[in-house]
């Protein structure tokens, strides 16, 4: 009676080990990768990056600003800062902080890493775009230079990550900060995004499910005080002034805008005709080479044709051929000019 | 000199072009592929005119009504396929019994009574008994099959349907984090794995392509059919009365192989989820237009791509597999062959799993081919438990035409219906046969995910033996004891 009873428990405890250890993010090899984290050169170069971006951006910062950035306290910051400043890669002024040449070429070499990091995530890989940054920011201090250039290499030179940041070049140069938040925009003015801050992370979640990337075109209709009312490529956007300064655009004087609003794919019903607009630039990589080489370009029309057993994948006609498209990617392709079209003639 | 100047040139263009990079702005690459695809596309639309092919779309357009409406699409296929694997087991059975009785019973005498009258016992042995009796078997068990299966899928895949089937089934697929193409390297999986492999080419998505390769072998292959028939009719069908036997045995066949498809969508999430997560993954399936199908075309590249290559390699690992199994039973230290010896060293291990050390060692020394897994597990229980009158002799692979002598065989070696049941679901859950393993390397050139598609269905095997035996030893306390 007892052995299979003893047998089962070792057997289930067996296999909860198994599960404990392997489990993807929860389990211990998981948590051992993150604990290697925390050491003190992360945080040195993690304090370097932020002041970097403040000077970037031109804004003035200070201890408290930087240990809340960290999410560690004042006092800790202090060390680090005496710190970097033993090691000669900032200086102090009263009670402002800035970065020597040293300091600024050493977080340009991180600033580096991690974009090229991220832009391979993008473009290479089948990670989320919620974890591009995270995953960067883990890579950035084990990534070596040489490694990186490599990487770069091997992607063409990328100039920008895909949130639209440039990304510095081998001899650390980067071009002038040009943009301004959306909530700085008058109503009237016509402006294109050029990136989406990806901190704090719960913002950029909230902006990604808006469907806002870099590259749209914004019309700002309104702005009244805690409102921002504006069309992202046509269609229409509410957000609160914190939630709009994430938000970072370029004036474009000349451009008209766009008028009309974008429809996704996945709304097209079967014998529906429509205009491509464009593909989202959430879709890169592979997926996005993909779906170009079936004909999905701006311009093209696109017939929705049958509906599979089970409904997901529909078929969709295209340049004479039939291809099936999952809902999750007909949700990244936009289209306008629906018309319901007789299948004949559009054969 | 010149060297200097060049890397310094080198770095300036490179340079240059940053600059230009981040004056033109993010969207340039995807500007021009757009520009390049108008261009074609407006001059297609002045010089290509398209009124031929209206008619025949039209046909295809009311086909692809049927099969893939939501109340017709699944009764379709799964009638499609079940006549195929009907037509492939009922029509292979009598061309495998010709080439068993010709090669195996009729050759294997006259070739072994040849080589003794010149050659030493032990090469004889090796040679005839080892190396031709191996070859022999996978040969008859493995060519009519294939040579059914593969012609008859490589039709309904020119005519056309497959694609359909993957546009029907991708839902199910994709909940699991797979590609719909999977439905097909799995059916193609029901033939031979090592094809099944082969066939994940379709998928050109990275990382559904090495899911769909990794979780093949959960696809019962027709080296598995048979085990299973076999093992089923004896101790699951021989629990009710005849008449019902074979409808439980059937049941519990079928009932294995559903087990097996549950396994490849469970271990494609869990795959999906952890392991492969990062890895590239993009979704793209054509519809191509109705055709009808080459038949001679198909035939020939079916049977010489398809058949001939698999059973060539096949072959290839089984000769030298079969030279192991002749020498394990043979060579003796101690009194005692090396079989004997790893089987009693053995038994204790595989009785907490519900098998024994025959079977272990079967599924080690028959790694090359799941075919002679069987006739291996006669041969060594007889050469065991030290029965005369059956069998040929040791390291002579044998299998019985009647069921109930290979069933009294499998009784005197201690089976038990938990013995039974535990082979059935260990036929399912072990490592791929080396042929697969081969080829799977050969198709990921990674010696990584080889790893993982061999080891990660013995490791589950051995867990779910492990539950059955221990389970089934609590319950049957209460009966037995």
């Amino acid at each position: 009676m007892e052995q299979p009873v003893l047998a089962l428990v070792l057997g289930l405890v067996a296999v909860g080990i198994l599960i404990w250890v392997f489990w993807p993010k929860k389990g211990l090899l998981a948590r051992l990768g993150k604990v290697r984290m925390s050491s003190q050169r992360v945080l040195l170069e993690d304090t370097l990056k932020y002041l970097f971006d403040c000077e970037y951006k031109g804004i003035a910062c200070n201890l408290n600003s930087a240990a809340g950035n960290l999410n560690i306290s004042a006092d800790q910051m202090a060390k680090l800062m005496a710190h970097l400043k033993d090691m000669g890669l900032v200086v102090f002024e009263g009670h402002n902080i800035h970065l020597t040449d040293t300091g600024k070429s050493y977080a340009l070499r991180i600033v580096r890493v991690h974009r090229i990091w991220e832009r391979f995530l993008a473009d290479e890989t089948g990670v989320q775009h919620m974890d591009w940054h995270g995953e960067a920011d883990i890579q950035e201090h084990q990534l070596s230079l040489e490694e990186a250039n490599r990487i770069a290499a091997r992607m063409g030179n990328p100039a920008f990550d895909p949130h639209g940041d440039p990304i510095p070049s081998t001899e650390g140069e980067i071009p002038p900060f040009l943009g301004r938040p959306l909530s700085s925009l008058k109503e009237g003015e016509v402006a294109q995004i050029v990136h989406i801050e990806d901190e704090p992370h719960y913002i950029f979640e909230q902006l990604s499910a808006l469907g806002l990337y870099p590259g749209m075109q914004v019309y700002q209709l309104d702005v009244q005080q805690g409102k921002i009312t504006f069309a992202a490529d046509g269609n229409e956007c509410v957000l609160t002034p914190l939630f709009a300064s994430a938000i970072t655009v370029q004036p474009l004087p000349k451009a008209e805008p766009i008028q009309e609003g974008y429809q996704r794919l996945s709304e097209l019903q079967p014998d529906e005709t429509a205009n491509i607009v464009g593909i989202s630039s959430y879709c890169r990589g592979l997926q996005r080479r993909r779906l170009m080489d079936f004909g999905i370009v701006p311009g093209n029309s696109i017939t929705a044709e049958l509906r599979s057993a089970s409904g997901d994948p529909v078929g969709y006609r295209i340049l004479g051929t039939t291809i099936a498209i999952r809902k999750d990617q007909a949700n990244l392709i936009f289209i306008n000019n629906i018309k319901k079209e007789q299948h004949e003639q559009s054969a | 000199m010149m060297e200097q100047n060049k890397t310094k040139n080198t770095e300036e263009i490179l340079g240059m072009a940053n600059n230009l990079k981040w004056e033109l702005g993010m969207g340039i690459h995807d500007k021009i592929v757009s520009s390049l695809y108008a261009d074609a596309a407006q001059i297609a639309r002045k010089t290509v005119s398209m009124d031929g092919d209206k008619p025949a779309f039209s046909l295809d357009r009311k086909i692809d009504k049927i099969v893939t409406s939501r109340w017709s699409g699944f009764p379709i296929m799964f009638v499609l396929l079940a006549v195929v694997f009907w037509v492939t087991i009922s029509g292979a059975n009598y061309p495998s019994g010709l080439l068993a009785s010709l090669l195996v019973d009729t050759l294997h005498p006259i070739l072994k009574s040849g080589a003794d009258s010149f050659m030493p016992w032990w090469l004889s042995g090796l040679l005839i008994d080892g190396a031709y009796l191996a070859m022999a078997w996978v040969i008859s068990v493995m060519l009519p099959p294939m040579a059914i299966f593969f012609p008859l899928f490589t039709l309904l895949e020119d005519l056309g349907y497959l694609p359909r089937v993957a546009f029907n089934m991708d839902s199910l697929f994709r909940k699991a984090g797979a590609h719909g193409k999977q439905a097909l390297t799995m059916s193609m999986g029901f033939g031979c794995n090592a094809a099944g492999v082969i066939a994940a080419r379709v998928i050109d998505s990275p990382r559904e392509r090495l899911i769909a390769i990794i979780t093949n072998n959960f696809s019962l292959c027709n080296g598995r059919w048979p085990t299973q028939i076999l093992i089923a009719t004896i101790f699951i069908g021989g629990m009710v009365s005849p008449f019902w036997a074979g409808l439980v045995s059937t049941g519990a066949v079928v009932g294995i192989a559903v087990l097996g498809i549950a396994f490849s969508l469970i271990v494609s999430w869990g795959l999906s989820r952890s392991v492969l997560k990062g890895e590239a993954s993009t979704f793209s399936l054509e519809l191509p237009p109705y055709r009808p199908p080459r038949v001679l075309q198909t035939l020939y590249t079916s049977l010489i791509d398809r058949t001939l290559f698999v059973l060539w390699r096949a072959v290839v690992f089984a000769v030298p597999a079969g030279m192991v199994i002749w020498l394990v039973s043979n060579i003796h230290i101690g009194g005692l062959s090396l079989a004997e010896h790893f089987i009693d060293w053995s038994n204790p291990f595989a009785v907490v799993f519900g098998l024994n050390g025959v079977i272990l060692l079967a599924y080690i020394i028959a790694i090359p081919a799941n075919e002679i897994v069987i006739p291996t597990i006669l041969m060594l229980t007889v050469l065991v438990t030290g029965m005369s009158g059956v069998g040929e002799g040791s390291g002579v692979m044998f299998e019985l035409d009647s069921i109930t002598s290979t069933e009294s065989i499998l009784r005197a070696g201690g089976w038990t219906l938990l013995t039974g049941i535990n082979l059935m679901l260990f036929s399912l859950l072990h490592n791929p046969c080396s042929t697969t393993i081969y080829t799977i390397y050969k198709e990921t050139k990674s010696a990584k995910w080889t790893l993982i598609a061999t080891l990660l269905p013995i490791v589950l095997g051995f867990v779910v033996c492990f539950f059955t035996a221990q389970l089934w030893y609590l319950f049957a306390w209460g009966f037995e004891f």
